[in-house]
């Protein structure tokens, strides 16, 4: 491999690894917080894809359709926790199972009748269409630079708000011991609607920013879910930290592996997971 | 007395007798004999999970990958063009994927909850990349198996694979004997130091027992015969692709397994027929039938949780 594709290939893991660290944050952050564990997090990237293309074709800007989206996405949020998601909490992780599965195919359903089942594309917005050069012959889209960075402020953003604000003190002191939050006289199933509302909100936004880079597909939400659930295996259940190192690890790893041993290429992060986790049945950074 | 409760034997003498007739109503219409026989099988399956989920508490996202292996075991070890025998194949198969359940099991094991699920369906997830990208064994078209085993037994041939009204038969007796093995299973001493696992590890422990070594045990087992249900399913259809083998078919028995009601085993045949009679009804009426499905499978979680077995024994048992 020379030194620029393998540079090129470094860059592609390391946004892939950023993508797939803002979906997995909010499957981690629901789990470690509520100990839900919801499958229906990969529907909500694809909804959140489908919605962005929905308003770019009826609105025709990007950053009006990506805060529309992400809007709905609360909301979505906001009524699946009120509704059903609260019924769960005292419910074995096999009920938890259960209905995320009957909520995956519940959006599956709805995004073939809104739809359909063809493929769409979104453009690139015109801001962010151009490319970098690299050397004098690569050159990398300014647009997947863009999202690298939006994922970066989006992580930090949630370090700060769970490590120096009132809400993330309250989810990290929800995380210890629930019922002491709760005799301390917070409203924790409030605390709860407002986590699974900003995971699945999460989950939307990182939807949107991958719109433009790649097919949207029916199918999407699950094969990103299997992805996710690699990364948050190996960082350890309910570690923001540990989602965030997995994440890079998993986008590295199967980037690389594409390259270099394509025949394994898709089982490679799965060995990645098994490996780990035989060493660490805990994952990298368990609580 | 085998089969302990009431509601059981109940089922049995309703399902297994109307389950024999049914061919002599349906003998002009292979299309249901078929889609029978496909439920049957996956009855067995269902109710192989059933038994590792509901009896063991090891709850696995990836038992689709010894459904999946059954089929691809063959695919491998099984001549191209020559007829091989069923039962010793059957043996063969079993064998192989205990073999490999026995591996993976001790990997799988060492973690329990959340872990477990998610590290059962990264193996499951790796076979099924590992066949659908390889171009030895099809890809994503998978194999086709040009000859069918013959079943010969002692020289006498029992069932005709290619009739469907044998291989319905057949597969009646194999779901049969599953349910009567997990009984003998359950009744046995091992499947109460089992129950004991599942009710309190600690303290199966501390009375002397290998809590990991049964739950081994288990796992092995039922995975065999979840390779069982993928070789039959395999045989009825004549081909293996790795759809089997996805995260899709695990989730959807362990939807059947609790909706027939974990842990009771003969529910694993309820949920597989009432799932599968809702999925078919549903695909005939519209064409967003998930929705449906979806729909009716929150409901199911939030209203009862004992599944349909569980609702029928609070009917039909006697208050005591």
């Amino acid at each position: 491999m020379t030194t620029s594709l393998f540079f090129v290939q470094l860059i592609n893991g390391l946004q892939y690894g950023l993508l797939l660290f803002l979906i997995a944050s909010g499957l981690t952050l629901v789990f470690g917080v509520m100990g839900i564990l919801n499958l229906a997090h990969g529907s909500m990237y694809m909804i959140g894809a489908y919605l962005a293309w929905y308003f770019v074709e009826n609105t025709g800007s990007f950053t009006l359709s990506a805060i529309i989206s992400a809007a709905i996405a609360l909301g979505i949020g906001i009524v699946v926790e009120k509704t059903l998601i609260q019924r769960l909490y005292k419910r074995n992780h096999l009920d938890q199972v259960l209905l995320t599965i009957g909520m995956i195919f519940v959006f599956n359903a709805l995004q073939s009748i809104l739809w359909g089942d063809d493929p769409l594309g979104v453009q690139v917005p015109d801001a962010l269409s151009g490319a970098v050069p690299l050397t004098e012959v690569v050159e990398y889209p300014v647009y997947r630079i863009f999202v690298a960075f939006l994922c970066v402020a989006i992580a930090v953003l949630m370090y700060y708000m769970i490590n120096r604000t009132r809400l993330g003190m309250l989810i990290r002191a929800g995380e210890s011991n629930r019922e002491m939050v709760e005799c301390l006289g917070i409203d924790i199933s409030r605390l709860y609607t407002v986590v699974f509302a900003i995971g699945v909100m999460l989950a939307a936004v990182a939807g949107v920013a991958a719109a433009p880079m790649s097919s949207i597909v029916p199918g999407m939400g699950e094969h990103v879910l299997i992805a996710c659930f690699v990364v948050v295996v190996i960082g350890g259940m309910g570690s923001i930290k540990g989602a965030f190192v997995g994440a890079l690890l998993v986008g590295l790893v199967d980037t690389f592996a594409s390259v270099l041993v394509p025949q394994l290429s898709s089982m490679m992060i799965y060995i990645l997971m098994a490996f780990i986790l035989l060493l660490k049945p805990q994952g990298l950074f368990s609580s | 007395m085998l089969f302990q409760k009431r509601t059981e034997r109940i089922f049995i003498w309703v399902f297994f007798p109307l389950a024999l007739m049914m061919p002599l109503f349906l003998e002009q219409n292979t299309f249901y004999v078929s889609k029978l026989t496909t439920i049957m099988i996956f009855a067995i399956f269902v109710m192989s999970l059933d038994y590792l989920v509901g009896r063991c508490g090891l709850i696995t996202l990836g038992h689709a990958m010894f459904y999946g292996l059954g089929g691809y075991i063959f695919v491998m070890i099984a001549p191209e063009y020559d007829a091989v025998n069923f039962w010793i194949y059957t043996f063969y198969i079993c064998a192989i994927s205990a073999l490999i359940a026995l591996v993976i099991g001790f990997l799988v094991l060492r973690t329990s909850g959340i872990y477990m699920i998610m590290i059962t369906l990264a193996f499951a997830q790796m076979t099924f990349y590992f066949f659908s990208d390889s171009i030895e064994f099809g890809g994503n078209d998978g194999v086709f198996i040009y000859v069918k085993p013959d079943t010969s037994l002692f020289g006498i041939s029992m069932f005709d694979l290619d009739n469907p009204i044998h291989f319905y038969y057949l597969c009646l007796l194999s779901l049969f004997n599953t349910l009567f093995f997990f009984r003998l299973v359950t009744r046995s001493r091992f499947g109460r130091v089992i129950d004991a696992i599942h009710e309190n590890p600690g303290r199966t422990t501390a009375l002397g027992y290998n809590v990991f070594v049964f739950r081994l045990m288990a796992y092995v087992m039922a995975s065999a015969l979840g390779a069982y249900a993928g070789y039959l399913f395999t045989m009825q259809y004549g081909f293996v692709n790795p759809s089997m083998l996805s995260w899709q078919t695990s989730g959807s028995a362990l939807v059947m397994s609790i909706l027939g009601g974990l842990g009771t085993l003969y529910g694993a045949i309820l949920g597989t027929v009432v799932y599968e009679g809702l999925h078919y009804v549903l695909e005939h009426m519209t064409e967003h039938w998930l929705l449906f499905m979806g729909a009716l499978i929150i409901l199911m979680v939030i209203l009862f949780k004992n599944g349909i077995a569980g609702y029928l024994e609070k009917l039909l048992e006697k208050r005591s």
